[in-house]
């Protein structure tokens, strides 16, 4: 199968260095203290932020900082095939605790001691890039939530196709079998928080692939930033200043 | 015009606001130890507070006011309001409900001990005499306390119990320090009461 044509248009039309389409929007459950929708292209994450609040498992509870739990799930009709997935599965569990890590490497935790934050994630619709789509969602969430952060933190793929690296891979390009990496930054401050990659690469193929998915991240940054421009102009009319 | 005033003083975590040789970080911002650089860990707008005139820190405060603070969280120096759920023979427990003026989304579990209860006198403190469940207190957190509970303390003139609904269910009017009064009954029960309008 050929994934990258001779003109340097992929499955879905885009060139090897573009991203699906981005959108996002703020405060869609008003039950949570915070929460989003995010979407890369038919990927679309829903996240919810609770806290900080008093922790719940007591032999869990941390004296000098805040505990930060993630849930990861996918809904049932999220994927081609419709399956009934046990709660505690493998990959969930997986995902739960890469969020877990990377937003608790961001979130500024010694500021609320002894409390808990909560973070759900649910995956609505599911076309390859969940776990990015999850670390961007949480972050907009975090951010609506008023949680104090050192920096955003974004999360973009990468891959690598018939000899070509290739930006924010869909489901049919994750699935050809070739290198998949997934990187999470602070793209102001400029360090990594997550980096995962399945499949065999060269080093310096890696180093090319990393590369892209870095400069996706700073793109989804941007993007990120603009949303939450718009939605504090927004409120800030409705107020009335 | 003032729209592009507005994008430039909208900063989101991550950002760079100064240097910590030219600003001070307030809320919403802080410094990065490795390189001495004031950083925003809100969404929201900057805002620049001068100094005061007497300090002897020439350097202004930066703060930055997003349109939603997360919850607030209980520490120690803060005045809390707590209802009183549990009284023992030494200790009560109290379930905090606002920190300042802010209230908590979820409740925070704190105890006041018999030490704790006043200045004066801690040796004949009797908790049943100080508090009874469902009295709505004023006090101050004392420190983290231990494993389980907020350390707080009414060792104040001005905390105490605010609010004490009586035997007959009103709610009851403060006489002294000590006691409070139920306006139907005329029945007075003993309350360790903050003093109002201190």
């Amino acid at each position: 199968m050929e994934y990258v044509n001779p003109e340097g248009l992929r499955l879905d039309g885009r060139r090897p260095m573009e991203m699906r389409q981005l959108r996002a929007e703020i405060g869609v459950i008003s039950k949570a203290d915070g929460s989003a929708v995010f979407e890369m292209g038919n990927t679309k994450v829903i996240a919810a932020v609770y806290g900080p609040r008093e922790v719940q498992n007591r032999s869990q509870q941390l004296n000098d900082q805040a505990l930060v739990r993630c849930e990861y799930s996918m809904a049932n009709f999220s994927t081609g095939d419709r399956m009934r997935k046990p709660k505690g599965d493998r990959r969930s569990t997986e995902i739960s605790l890469v969020i877990r890590q990377t937003m608790e490497a961001c979130i500024l935790t010694h500021l609320m001691p002894r409390s808990q934050i909560d973070i759900f994630v649910q995956v609505l619709q599911a076309d390859g890039g969940t776990r990015s789509a999850c670390i961007n969602a949480a972050t907009l969430a975090l951010a609506d939530a008023g949680i104090p952060m050192r920096d955003l933190v974004t999360s973009c793929s990468s891959g690598f196709l018939n000899g070509t690296p290739l930006l924010d891979l869909n489901y049919l390009e994750d699935s050809a079998g070739g290198a998949d990496v997934t990187v999470g930054i602070l793209p102001k401050l400029d360090k990594v928080t997550l980096l995962q990659m399945d499949a065999k690469l060269q080093m310096d193929t890696f180093e090319n692939v990393m590369q892209l998915a870095i400069e996706g991240c700073k793109a989804v940054a941007s993007y990120i930033r603009e949303i939450l421009l718009e939605n504090t102009k927004q409120l800030e009319s409705r107020r009335g200043i | 015009m003032k729209e592009r005033g507005e994008a430039e003083d909208f900063v989101t975590p991550g950002e760079v606001l100064g240097k910590t040789s030219e600003l001070k970080p307030g809320n919403g911002a802080y410094v990065s130890p490795q390189d001495n650089t004031v950083y925003a860990s809100l969404a929201g707008i900057r805002s620049l507070t001068p100094p005061p005139p007497e300090s002897a820190d020439l350097r202004p405060t930066v703060e930055v006011k997003g349109h939603k603070a997360h919850g607030p969280v209980p520490e120690p120096g803060a005045i809390v309001l707590a209802r009183v759920t549990k009284v023992m023979a030494k200790m009560a427990s109290a379930d905090i409900v606002c920190v300042g003026p802010k209230s908590v989304r979820e409740k925070f579990t704190g105890i006041i001990r018999q030490q704790d209860v006043r200045a004066t006198e801690i040796d004949k403190v009797e908790m049943h005499s100080s508090f009874r469940p469902g009295d709505i207190v004023k006090a101050l957190v004392l420190s983290l306390g231990d494993a389980r509970a907020y350390y707080l303390s009414t060792a104040k003139n001005e905390l105490g119990v605010v609010s004490a609904e009586s035997a007959a269910g009103e709610t009851m009017v403060p006489i002294s320090w000590t006691e409070m009064q139920c306006p139907s009954t005329g029945q007075i029960e003993q309350r360790k009461v903050a003093k109002v309008g201190a």
